[in-house]
């Protein structure tokens, strides 16, 4: 499932003498703040598409097509290496404010490579951008968040991954570990619990009933949280749901992931036949941001311990 | 050949009306029976399994006058009441609207492709909905949503824009406005595929609608649709007769005592007035309004008084029956009501054309 983790870092066993390079022409004493001489370099990473991207020197002109890997990198410290963000790079707030900011969604070639970037981070393959982007010689870390991270887990190894790709290894790793505690903190607390013993969950995308089943990268925290996902048994990741089926599974909690479109518990408990629905009836309906719990970064530690409250409140309360 | 049905469809015209309609009754029986029938069946099944006397037993519950000992749990009453039967109600009369509004379209083009999409309803209710959906409005797709109004309001704008340009065009007046109906879709599509690439994080809630379907059909939504869908229906079926002249030449028609002109705009007026309706309570639903009259017209022939209400009846039907499909072949999943009718639509559709060729070669 996740070539990429398995064989990802190669590390060449060359610890690079401090400051030994002089070829950026900074000043071996006023090394960029917080960059890490320790960089175990060159990073070898095998991108979604099978290809090894080499890196020889933590780069420094980045394009972050991707949304996540922007979090990722504020939470690293290595913004200073960005030359420009996608549009929908909106946290944390500095990165919403980055300029300039391109489009991951139709994404211009030639915009890129006007940047004369040193790489390009892509998570989605769109329209033959990572073919022309290697063609051009630019290099680009192709990471397909739809099918290569798909668990809390592979997250936590993406932001080590960009730890080495950035030679910030000991800020990253302080993150990494920190995520990884909060996230057992909550698994832990909930080691009594049998698999599938927690509350009945409907994770709501949309209004027309779009969900996510328990193998997406969604699923994967109600499976942490041990909560029985409603949306079992559909053979797609993001399944649209028949009503019938979401009554008739009777939720005990819903958690909305619309309600930047419209939707709110009141729109939800005014949905007809809902109404014997023990969310509806016990009031348990609550909105979380979207951003969160869909993007790959470094903020999925908290998405899990909101949930967490949310679906286990007298064990969790706030 | 074209001469041979012009001269069919004038024979048709002068016959008497009486005899013709007479001779409908039992078929129309026939097939009124056929939709019940399909209605139960579609009904009866679904997603969650509760058994068909169950079902039966729910329903008859809330007769007045009847009661009958409730021994299932209450959730099947809201599943049956709340979800199950406005779905199958809303999908027949969506149906109904699309097929009879084809088979209009048909007979005012005189043109076998014509459906009630030809002039840009579905492609301005699109961009209706659309604009609704990425601007900062919040929308929701509950009960007072904005988007089936700006759908609504789209459709419409988008047929009177075809059809005010094609007035100012001097050509033969029904391929200019076909012409211009096409030159709005592409239009419209266009608009709609800027925003959903410029909007991307509207991208699903944008295709959802696009798509269609029942899964949150409502009986306030079927009160939403009932009467566009009822009200047009009921008038454009007199004009059966009408429609057989149309099918000869206008001069012919306006010999015959049609008011050709005044006739056409109506009758497209009314028919697309119930497919903007149905577009914005349903999204867009494929298929139904081409396949289903030329369906009609193989098993009860060509004459309009006939075509149009048995369109109808077959168009709820198929409805029904794709909708049925939609919630239960892949269930917990939903599959698109459109992407079922294409696929079951377009070889139904060569099937008939196949038989329709051995027909007339033999």
């Amino acid at each position: 499932m996740t070539k990429w983790l398995s064989l990802a870092l190669t590390f060449c066993a060359v610890f690079l003498a401090a400051c030994s390079d002089s070829g950026d022409g900074g000043s071996p004493t006023t090394a960029p703040a917080g960059r890490t001489p320790e960089a175990t370099l060159p990073v070898e990473v095998e991108r979604s598409d099978g290809e090894v991207l080499r890196l020889d020197k933590p780069p420094s002109r980045v394009v972050s097509l991707s949304p996540a890997v922007t979090e990722i990198i504020y939470a690293i410290g290595a913004e200073d290496a960005l030359a420009a963000v996608d549009r929908y790079s909106d946290y944390p707030a500095e990165a919403a404010a980055f300029e300039p900011r391109l489009d991951a969604f139709e994404p211009n070639v030639e915009a890129i490579a006007g940047l004369d970037p040193d790489l390009v981070i892509v998570e989605s393959d769109v329209d033959g951008l990572v073919g022309a982007l290697d063609r051009l010689g630019i290099p680009t870390l192709y990471i397909s968040i739809s099918t290569d991270i798909t668990t809390l887990d592979q997250v936590v190894e993406q932001v080590r991954l960009y730890g080495h790709v950035f030679g910030r290894e000991s800020d990253t790793e302080a993150l990494a570990a920190s995520m990884e505690e909060r996230i057992a903190a909550v698994t832990g607390a909930l080691e009594d619990v049998e698999e599938g013993g927690g509350p009945r969950v409907f994770h709501e995308l949309d209004a027309t009933l779009y969900s996510a089943a328990p193998d997406s990268f969604v699923g994967d925290f109600y499976r942490l949280l041990k909560a029985q996902n409603i949306a079992e048994g559909a053979d797609t990741p993001y399944p649209q749901l028949s009503n019938e089926v979401i009554v008739e599974r009777d939720p005990e909690v819903i958690i909305l992931a619309d309600e930047g479109f419209g939707e709110s518990p009141d729109t939800v408990k005014a949905r007809a036949g809902w109404q014997n629905v023990s969310a509806v009836v016990n009031g348990r309906i609550y909105g979380i941001d979207p951003n969160i719990v869909s993007r790959p970064g470094p903020r999925v530690a908290e998405a899990l311990e909101q949930l967490a409250k949310l679906l286990y409140p007298d064990q969790f309360g706030s | 050949m074209a001469d041979a049905v012009r001269h069919q469809s004038a024979e048709i015209a002068a016959s008497p009306v009486r005899l013709g309609l007479r001779g409908m009754l039992p078929s129309f029986a026939l097939a009124v029976g056929g939709l019940m029938a399909v209605a139960l069946l579609a009904v009866s099944v679904g997603p969650v399994d509760i058994p068909p006397g169950t079902v039966a037993r729910i329903i008859l519950d809330r007769v007045p006058g009847l009661s009958v000992e409730a021994t299932w749990p209450a959730r099947w009453d809201d599943i049956v009441w709340e979800l199950r039967l406005p779905r199958v109600v809303l999908a027949g009369l969506a149906g109904a609207t699309l097929a009879y509004a084809g088979a209009t379209y048909q007979g005012i083009f005189r043109n076998p492709l014509a459906e009630p999409y030809l002039l840009g309803v579905s492609a301005g209710a699109g961009l209706g909905a659309t604009i609704v959906i990425v601007s900062p409005v919040a929308y929701s797709f509950g009960m007072l949503s904005p988007v089936p109004a700006a759908a609504f309001a789209g459709g419409l704008a988008a047929v009177a824009l075809a059809y005010v340009l094609s007035r100012t065009a001097g050509a033969p007046r029904t391929t200019t406005l076909i012409l211009a109906g096409v030159a709005i879709s592409s239009l419209a599509t266009s608009a709609i595929t800027f925003l959903l690439v410029t909007y991307t994080d509207r991208t699903a809630p944008v295709l959802s609608w696009l798509l269609g379907g029942f899964n949150t059909a409502t009986w306030s939504r079927v009160a939403l649709l009932a009467p566009y869908a009822i009200v047009c229906g009921l008038v454009i079926a007199p004009y059966g007769r009408v429609l057989n002249v149309l099918q000869t030449d206008d001069e012919q028609a306006a010999q015959l005592g049609v008011p050709v002109e005044r006739v056409r705009f109506a009758l497209l007026a009314l028919a697309s007035l119930a497919t903007a309706a149905t577009v914005s309570v349903a999204g867009l639903i494929g298929f139904v309004g081409l396949v289903v009259p030329h369906a009609a017209r193989l098993a009860w022939g060509p004459d309009y008084r006939r075509l149009v209400p048995m369109s109808a009846i077959g168009g709820a039907a198929f409805l029904i029956l794709a909708d049925t499909l939609a919630r239960t072949a892949l269930e917990p999943r939903e599959i698109p009501v459109g992407v079922i009718t294409a696929l079951v639509g377009a070889p139904f559709f060569l099937a008939l054309l196949r038989i329709q060729g051995r027909r007339s070669h033999a």
